[in-house]
C-alpha cells in the first residue's frame, strides 16, 4: 500500500490536505505532521517514528515543505527503500499522489509521476499567455 | 472513436473541483477519453491534465472517446458539462 505524509513548518500540511479534500470532495488517506516553532526536532521525530512504526510494510511518500528546512532535514536519516521524500510540497503534487497512489504501478513509477506533476504545476502565467499587452 | 463538441456553460469553467469530477467520471470508463481545446489535447482521466487547459465559461471543447464503453462515456461526460457540474449557478 502507498501512504502519504506531509511534514511542514506549522499547519501548512494539514491545510493542504484539507484543500485537496475540498477539491476531490472526499476524505483522503494522507497524514500530516506539523513541525512546531518551539520544537528542536525531538517532538516531530518522535511522532514521525511512531507514524513509521504504525505504517510498517507500506511504501511512504513524504512531502516536505522546503529543501533545507527542518521538516526535510529530519527525514534524511529515514532514506530507506520504501520511503521517498519529495520536497517543496504543492497542491498539484499532492493531487497527483492522491489520484495515483492506488494505481497498479510500482512505487518508484508513482514517485516519478508525482514529482513531475508537482513541477508541472509551477508556471509563469505571462509565458503561458504569450506576449504581454503594452 | 466518437467525438462531440460542447460549450462550457458553468460560471467557473474547468476549475479544480469541476476537473476533479470530470477526471473521476472519466476514470470510471475503460475507453480512452481526451479533451481537445485549441491546440491542446489532454487525457480526461488526469486531473492536472484537465487543469492545464485553463478552459473558461463560453469556451468550446471537444470530447473524444475511444473504446468499448465510448458511447456511455461520451453521454455521461456531456451530461456533466450540461448539468454545470452540479454547481449552484
Amino acid at each position: 500500500m502507498n501512504k502519504g505524509l506531509v511534514i511542514t513548518h506549522g499547519n501548512l500540511g494539514k491545510e493542504l490536505i484539507a484543500v485537496a479534500e475540498g477539491i476531490l470532495e472526499e476524505k483522503v488517506d494522507v497524514d500530516s505532521l506539523a513541525f512546531g516553532w518551539e520544537d528542536n526536532g525531538t517532538d516531530t521525530i518522535s511522532k514521525f517514528e511512531h507514524y513509521l512504526k504504525k505504517n510498517q510494510g507500506n511504501n511512504i511518500i513524504i512531502f516536505t515543505d522546503m529543501f533545507g528546512g527542518s521538516p526535510t532535514n529530519i527525514c534524511f536519516k529515514f532514506n530507506m527503500e520504501n520511503i521517498e521524500i519529495i520536497t517543496g510540497v504543492n497542491l498539484p503534487g499532492l493531487l497527483k499522489f492522491l489520484t495515483y497512489k492506488d494505481k497498479d504501478m510500482s512505487f518508484k513509477e508513482i514517485v516519478k509521476i508525482v514529482k513531475k506533476g508537482a513541477i508541472s504545476g509551477i508556471n509563469l502565467i505571462s509565458e503561458y499567455l504569450g506576449e504581454k499587452k503594452k | 472513436m466518437i467525438r462531440e463538441t460542447i460549450e462550457i456553460i458553468n460560471k467557473l469553467g474547468l476549475h479544480a473541483r469541476a476537473s476533479a469530477k470530470l477526471s473521476h467520471l472519466a476514470n470510471s470508463f475503460t475507453s480512452d477519453i481526451f479533451l481537445i481545446y485549441n491546440e491542446d489535447r489532454v487525457d480526461a482521466k488526469s486531473l492536472l491534465g484537465i487543469l492545464t487547459l485553463a478552459a473558461s465559461v463560453g469556451n468550446k471543447l471537444t470530447i473524444e472517446a475511444n473504446g468499448k464503453d465510448e458511447k456511455e462515456a461520451l453521454k455521461k461526460i456531456v451530461s456533466l458539462f450540461e448539468g454545470k457540474f452540479s454547481e449552484k449557478s
